[in-house]
Parts: C-alpha cells; structure tokens; sequence
C-alpha cells in the first residue's frame, strides 16, 4: 500500500506539482512519460512521490513521447487508469498515436503543459500543441492558474472512464505562466480526491484472459465512417453533460464552482474577449478596470475546449455588440482556430456582433494588460460603428510594423 | 452485417473471438469452441483456391509435417493422427503436400473441382518392391 | 525445458490452435507459420501484439480477428511499447490485486516485421529491452517491406531487388548488407536472443520454449521466406527455407546474457548460398557474368560469419 501523503487545506503549488499530486491521488495504475519543458516537473515529481513511498503504480520512463504515449495505449487496453504528460515537440512526436487512443477508446489522461512549437525552437508557452491536437478525438479541457490544474485533473479522470464515454482527456495548462509559477491551492484529502474520481472500472481489458479481445484492428471504407461517426457522437453528445455533472460533484465537495464556458461579467456585457489559459485572468482583472469606468466589458474564457460547447458559448455571448478572439498560436494562414470555432458559433445567430481576431504571445511573449486595454478600445469602436473599424486579424504585442489581415 | 449502422457497434472497434467467456483456449480443441462471428475462424477462403489438397489415408504415416508446415490451420490432426484436410481454411498453396514424406505422396494437390473418390482411383500405385527385383 | 507435448510432433500435433484460418495472409506464407509455431509452444494465456505489417492487416480486419488471445495493434514502429504498456499494468494489477484470473500468468508477444523491427520501430524495442520489460519481441524477418509491396528495410540483403531498390540496367538492386540485429539485441544485454527458422521447428520452438521461461525481453528473430517477394512459388516455402539454413545465409543460433553463444543447428550437408540465391526471383538477376563476384563476394560473406560465430561459440565454452 502507497503511503498517504498529508497534504495542509492549502498548499502552494505550481500547475506540475498540483498536475503531480493529481495523479498520486488518482493512485494512477501505469504512467508511461517521458520529459520535456516545462512539464517535466510533472514526471519529476511524481518519480520522487514513487521513490518515496507513495505510489504503487508502474512508472515506465519510456525511450520517446511516442514510446510513452504507445505504452500508456498497451497500458490502458490492458485495463487500468494510466495518465502521462508532455509539451510542445513532445505532444507533436506523440500525435499519431493520440489518434489511436480516441480512436481505441482509451481513458488516458494526458496533462499538456502548452508550449510552443519550433523551429524556431522555443520552450515558453503558447498554445500551438494544444490547436495540433484539436483534431484527434480527445476531450481538451483548460487551466487558467494551478487550482484548476488540480481540480480539473480530477475531473478528467472521472469523465473520461466513464462507461458511456470511454475517451482519453488533455488538461491543459499554460507553460511557465501556470506550470512553474506557484500559487495557493486548495487541496483534497488524499482519500476524498480518489472517492471523487471513483474506483477504475475496466472495460474491454485484455487482461481478462476469460474474455480475450481484439484491439486497433484495421477498417477500410466499407467500416471506417462508421467507427469514426459513433466516436464523435460520443465526443459531441456524452461529453459535456459528464463534464457538467462532474463539475457539480466538485462544487459540492469543494464550493469551487466551474463551468463548460467561463463567463465574466457576461450578463450586460458589449464587449467581449474570448481566450484561453492564463489570458483569461489576465483579460478579466482589465475587465474590472473597464467595468470601474462604466464600460460594459466582459471576458469569456474556454474550459472545454473540445467538445466545443457551441451552444453555451453563443449563449454566453449573445448580448454582445463587439468580441474579440484572441489566438495563441500562429494560425499559418487563415484566421486564429478560436475565431474559426466562434464565428461557426454565431453564425446563423441572432447576433449582429463584430468578430475580430488577435494573434498574440506566441513562443511565450507576455500578455500585458496595455495590449487588453487596446483590444478592449477596437471593440468599443466595433460596437459603436457595428462593423469592423478594424483589420479582422491584428497581431499584437509584436515589434516592427503593424501586422494585420483581412 | 455491412448493414449495420454506426451506433450499433461495440466502442473502439474492437472484436472478440469467441461468445461469452472461454476459461483456457489452449486445451479446448476448434470443435468445442463456441467462435463469434468475428472470429475469421466462422469465414472460408475456399474460393482462393485453384487447386486442392487431397488426402490419401493409407498412404499416410502420420508424421504431422503436413500439420506444422500448413501456414492456414488447416491440416486437421487429433490424437496424433492426420484426419482431413479443412477446406474452408486451406488456401492451397500445396505446402503440405511439398512436404508430405511417403511415396507416393499421401498428399496431392488436384484440380478444386477434382472429384475425391475420383482421385483416390487415380492415385500414384505404391510401387511393389518385388517388381523391381 | 522441453515442453512433454513438443518432445516430436505427434505429440506437437495435438496442440489447440491460438491462430485462425481464413486470415488474409499469401497463401503459403511462413509469418504465420511461424505465429503458429510460437503460440502452441506454449499452454500458457498469452497477450499479443503486433506492429503493422503483413500479420497485422491480414489478422485483424474489421469484421473479422484471427487471433484467440488478447491482442494490440497501435502502429507501424510501436508493437514493442504496446505490449509493454499491458505487461507494466499486468504487473500493477498483480501487486494491487487486481487481477480477475489472480490464479494464471500470461506471458506477453510482440510481432513486428523487419520494417517495423529494423528500421522505424527499433527505438522502441531498445527502449522496452533497456527498460527490461518480461516480453518476447518476435520479429518476422521476410528482409522486405512486404505489407506495402516489396520496399527494401534495412534486413533487405545486397543484391536484392526490391521495388524501391530494383535490379535494373545499370544495377544490381540493394547495395547496403543486412544489419546484423541479433548482435544489436545481445549488445543491449538482453537475457536471451536467439535466430530461428520455421522448418527447423524443433529448434525453433525449443528456443521460443527458452524464451517463455526467460525472466526479462527476449528477442527473436524468425526467418520468414515470402512468396510474394521473394518470388517463389507458394508451395516451396519450407524448401527455400530449408535452403537458406542449410547455406548458412541464417545461421540458427542463440544469445544468452549479451555473450554466450550456441550454434543451434549444424547441417550435415551445407550447400553453396548460390543454390539458395538461385531459387529466389529477387536474386535472378545476380545470375549473370557481370555480377558473379557478388555471389562469390556473398559466399564469402557466409563463410566467414560462420567462422564467426564458431570462435564466439567456442569463446564461450
Ligand atoms: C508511420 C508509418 N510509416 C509507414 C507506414 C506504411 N507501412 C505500413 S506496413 C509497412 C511495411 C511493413 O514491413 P515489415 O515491418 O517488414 O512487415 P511485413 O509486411 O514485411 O511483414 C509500411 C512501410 C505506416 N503504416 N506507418
Ligand atoms: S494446401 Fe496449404 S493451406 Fe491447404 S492444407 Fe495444404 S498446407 Fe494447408
Ligand atoms: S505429411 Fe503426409 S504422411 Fe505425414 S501426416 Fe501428413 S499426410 Fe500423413
Ligand atoms: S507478402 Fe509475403 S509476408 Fe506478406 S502475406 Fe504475402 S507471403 Fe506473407
Ligand atoms: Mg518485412
């Protein structure tokens, strides 16, 4: 038996050692992983809990991401919760066999802890391995700080293997601002964090040697579709309602309420900012200056990020007059993926709001709240003009001339 | 079931080889399985074959390379000795019969459509010792 | 060691068969007799897998699995680490009591071909090796991508045509030798690597017997003749096999503990590796004037890999 490991009420955690405690307490069966900035920590962490006693789980330092994520695949189909994590050229190294683990409905748990995508290389934060990931069957949920990291940890394991979802589950957290920066969280006991994630129910377990099963056989085009349809079903139709009953469970555990669309000062507001990660704090403490001035501004921020909760996002936004997406991620030709997903949103909604986008902070460069303020003052001149006063892609934040499209 | 629609699958694409629960596959013998309908097992590759294996029982000296060497299960051995050949799993590549020690062979390859009884008649005579002397 | 029921093959002959008929495999092909000869060496439950490959796409092709016991398939490079991962859970499960059959031991399989074993997947396989996992890595060497229609790997031997190194006017098809795997997997100090070969099938499965009682990865490597790329006819698998252990161009022989070496199997009548290049249309083109000095320079090659293998042998003795 692991030992239990006392932890204070609060404790202060940066978003790896709250990602790490995570795991320990879900008692996580095998985590294959293998180290890059800035999740290292991550494994780092939870390689010392097990040297010292409390984990009793198989930890595999694997030779790759790619080896890692391949292990947690064996792992999980074998029948067991498994959890890894990585960043940046180590999430990219891994994505053929993310598609694998949708694909073969296995509830891994993997924390991202975002960070750019060279060349040129670069270990500071931005969201490019989140977006490449956008598309490969995986529930996406987002961190803003690390209390979120620990709590969402626990919601990931607890959605993702459920029966009726069966799918595996990135927890994203921004590299450095969230990952190495430590901050108060407030900590379950180690025996009501599992209770709250529940025991690990296999399903399909290879290791059922009375019920031997097939796994990641091939399907040509007489099969494929239909295998791919019935997991986006479950991705589109299952997902979030789990989502929302877990963040209930936690509410009532904790009073830490979370939703699948982080509204602030939503109600009234005219203008938004929509983004992700630690933006979001930072959009909303400009939100409260502006708001100390009258300006009806508000912020929303993703939590889920895949599924897209469509619907709660136009919702969340239908009162608007001007909103702005803002992308951490160079979108290589066409606009940012949040300002694709939102516009997919209002479209055919009765909103007559103006929709921009904003590049920013790519390879880690900070957000300041002048840049906010500046975004904030294009949507005022949107709402009032009701039409783009402005290019609909600006980068901001960027030395040189004024780089804009569309 | 190509009729099947996309909700009527098991999650994952997985298969499962056989009904139910199976305690030990390595001592239940073919006969005695209970095989899914997944199991390539309950499928025949009969029409890949141009030409077929026939068995001649009395010329056959039980020594199992036919039975090792078939690539396709389908050499059908119990308690030791060579019984048939499966014609819904052979895929008559004529390995078993390459292979076949006796002399004659006690397997042939013949037409797919070659009548047995027929072939039997027709099969190489040993040949007598005392002729030769 | 020897299992009562592989003492010859009457006995053999009485296994129940793990691997299903009507798979999609060439006819006549030698992966699954090797898959076969590997499954009934044991009675052991068995969890499996496989990179893709030839036995992949053929066994396991919706709606249809021919395989009888648990089995993984993820990708091309990663068989190795796939069946890893089940073995890491299989002993969590075990320590936590979480097993639902406490009672029984699997033992754990990865297939993979040459491509997958060679070439993309060998950071894989030295990494489950390294890291120790109790698994047996079985690699069926038919020395060509045969999956994808006939690409040279990095086990394609010189001289062969392969389509992405064809025989042509100006030349003679694969230039590089093949890479010598069973030395790669002893350096790893692996506790037991043995070479083997369908139709010698008493060393086969006495190695494979080996290797199940073998605490730790061990790594086998199977000759696997391949009709379609080879270019022989189907029926001839067992004789170009016995050609090509019977020549010495696989040498049968095994590795224990990264330095004891035992020749396994010593033909009584070795035959010229002419004969055996001869039966293969790969190696039709090499029968000319022009490309003598390469069977020669082959024979040679042969020659003193055995010479090789003898002094290790006796090294160790
Ligand atoms: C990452 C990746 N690269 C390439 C392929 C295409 N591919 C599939 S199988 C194969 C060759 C398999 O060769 P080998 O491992 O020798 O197995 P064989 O088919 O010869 O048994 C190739 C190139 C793939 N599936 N995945
Ligand atoms: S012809 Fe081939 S497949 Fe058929 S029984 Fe003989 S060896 Fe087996
Ligand atoms: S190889 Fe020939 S003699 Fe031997 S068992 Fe088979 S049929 Fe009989
Ligand atoms: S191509 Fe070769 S290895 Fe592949 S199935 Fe055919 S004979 Fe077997
Ligand atoms: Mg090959």
């Amino acid at each position: 038996m692991a030992d239990i490991f006392e932890l204070r009420d609060i404790e202060v955690w940066d978003g790896n050692m709250a990602a790490s405690h995570a795991l320990r307490q879900a008692q996580v069966d095998v985590v294959a992983a293998y180290p890059i900035t800035p999740s290292t920590p991550i494994v780092e962490n939870y390689a010392s809990f097990m040297a010292n006693g409390y984990i009793d789980g198989e930890f595999v330092m694997a030779e790759s991401e790619h080896g890692a994520m391949s292990c947690c695949i064996g792992a999980s189909a074998a029948g067991g919760r498994v959890a890894t994590a990585t960043s940046s050229q180590g999430f990219a190294l891994m994505l053929e066999t993310l598609y694998s683990a949708s694909g073969m409905r296995l509830p891994i748990v993997l924390n991202v802890v975002n960070r750019a995508i060279g060349a040129p290389l670069n270990v500071n934060g931005d969201h490019s391995d989140m977006y490449m990931g956008r598309d490969s069957g995986w529930i996406q949920i987002d961190c803003y700080n690390p209390q979120d990291v620990y709590d969402m940890n626990l919601v990931a394991f607890r959605v993702c293997e459920d029966h009726g979802i069966r799918l595996p589950a990135m927890v994203h957290q921004d590299g450095f601002m969230t990952s190495h920066t430590a901050q108060r969280v407030k900590t379950l006991s180690d025996d009501v964090a599992y209770d709250f994630i529940g025991e690990f129910k296999p399903m399909n377990d290879m290791l059922d040697l009375d019920h031997p099963v097939t796994h990641g056989v091939q399907t040509e085009e007489d099969w494929h579709f239909e295998h791919k349809a019935r997991q986006h079903h479950a991705l589109m139709s299952a997902v979030l309602p789990k989502i929302q009953e877990a963040f209930d469970g936690l509410k009532a555990l904790t009073g830490r309420q979370y939703n699948l669309v982080e509204s602030y000062t939503m109600d009234d507001a005219e203008i938004a900012i929509v983004c992700m990660g630690t933006s979001v704090e930072t959009a909303q403490e400009v939100s409260n200056e502006l708001r100390a001035q009258g300006i009806k501004a508000g912020v929303v921020g993703i939590r889920v990020f895949r599924p897209f909760p469509l619907e709660q996002i136009a919702d969340a936004l239908k009162g608007c007059k001007a909103i702005a997406t803002l992308d951490r991620s160079s979108p290589n030709g066409t606009v940012g993926a949040l300002y694709n997903e939102l516009a997919g949103a209002l479209f055919n909604t009765s909103t007559h709001a103006v929709l921009t986008n904003y590049i920013y902070g790519l390879g880690g460069r900070d957000l300041t709240k002048s840049s906010i303020h500046t975004i904030y003052r294009d949507l005022q001149a949107n709402a009032q003009a009701g039409s783009p006063t402005t290019p609909l892609q600006q980068f901001i934040g960027l030395r040189g001339p004024k780089l804009s499209f569309f | 079931m190509l009729q099947n629609g996309w909700d009527t699958f098991e999650i994952g694409t997985i298969l499962r080889p056989f009904e139910g629960s199976i305690s030990d596959a390595s001592a239940i013998l073919p006969e005695d399985r209970l095989y899914s309908q997944s199991n390539s097992f309950s499928v025949s590759v009969a029409d890949w074959r141009i030409e077929k294996p026939l068995f001649n029982k009395d010329l056959c000296i039980d020594c199992q390379f036919c039975w090792i060497y078939c690539p396709d299960m389908s050499i059908i051995s119990r308690d030791k000795k060579m019984v048939a050949v499966d014609y819904d799993h052979c895929k008559g590549c004529g390995i078993c019969v390459q292979v076949c020690p006796t002399t004659p062979k006690a397997l042939l390859m013949f037409p797919e459509q070659k009548d047995e009884e027929e072939a039997l008649l027709e099969w190489p005579k040993k040949e007598k010792k005392e002729k030769e002397n | 060691m020897f299992q009562a029921k592989t003492k010859n093959l009457k006995n053999f002959s009485t296994s129940a068969e793990r691997f299903e008929g009507a798979n999609l495999l060439c006819p006549g092909c030698a992966h699954s007799i090797i898959v076969r000869e590997v499954l009934n060496a044991t009675n052991d439950h068995l969890i499996l897998g496989a990179s893709t490959g030839c036995l992949e796409v053929c066994t396991a092709v919706y709606p249809h699995t021919s395989w009888d016991a648990s089995w993984i398939h993820i990708g091309f490079e990663n068989g190795s680490s796939a069946v890893a991962g089940a073995e890491a859970m299989y002993k969590v499960l075990k320590n936590k009591g979480r097993l639902k059959q406490p009672d029984r031991t699997p033992k754990f399989v990865a297939f993979g071909g040459d491509g997958a074993t060679y070439d993309i997947g060998f950071q894989w396989i030295s990494g489950c090796f390294e890291r120790g996992h109790d698994m047996m890595y079985v690699c069926l060497d038919n020395e060509v991508y045969a999956n994808t229609g006939g690409q040279r790997s990095s086990s394609t031997p010189i001289g062969a045509s392969a389509s992405t190194t064809p025989s042509g006017r100006i030349s003679y098809g694969e230039k590089q030798n093949k890479k010598d795997m069973m030395a790669i997997m002893a350096a790893h100090g692996a506790p037991y690597v043995a070479q083997v070969a369908p139709n010698q099938w008493r060393d086969m499965v006495a190695k494979i017997q080996k290797g199940f009682a073998t605490e730790g990865p061990v790594f086998i490597n199977a000759m696997s003749a391949c009709t379609t790329e080879w270019k022989f006819s189907p029926e001839d698998t067992i004789a170009i096999s016995d050609l090509a252990t019977d020549s010495l161009v696989f040498p049968l022989y095994e590795i224990i503990d990264g330095t004891k070496l035992n020749i396994t199997y010593r033909p009584k009548n070795v035959i010229p590796v002419r004969d055996y290049l001869g039966a293969q249309g790969r190696f039709k083109h090499l029968f000319t004037k022009q490309y003598e000095y390469l069977i020669n320079e082959w024979q040679a090659r042969v020659d003193a890999k055995w010479e090789l293998l003898q002094r290790r042998e006796e090294a160790c003795l």
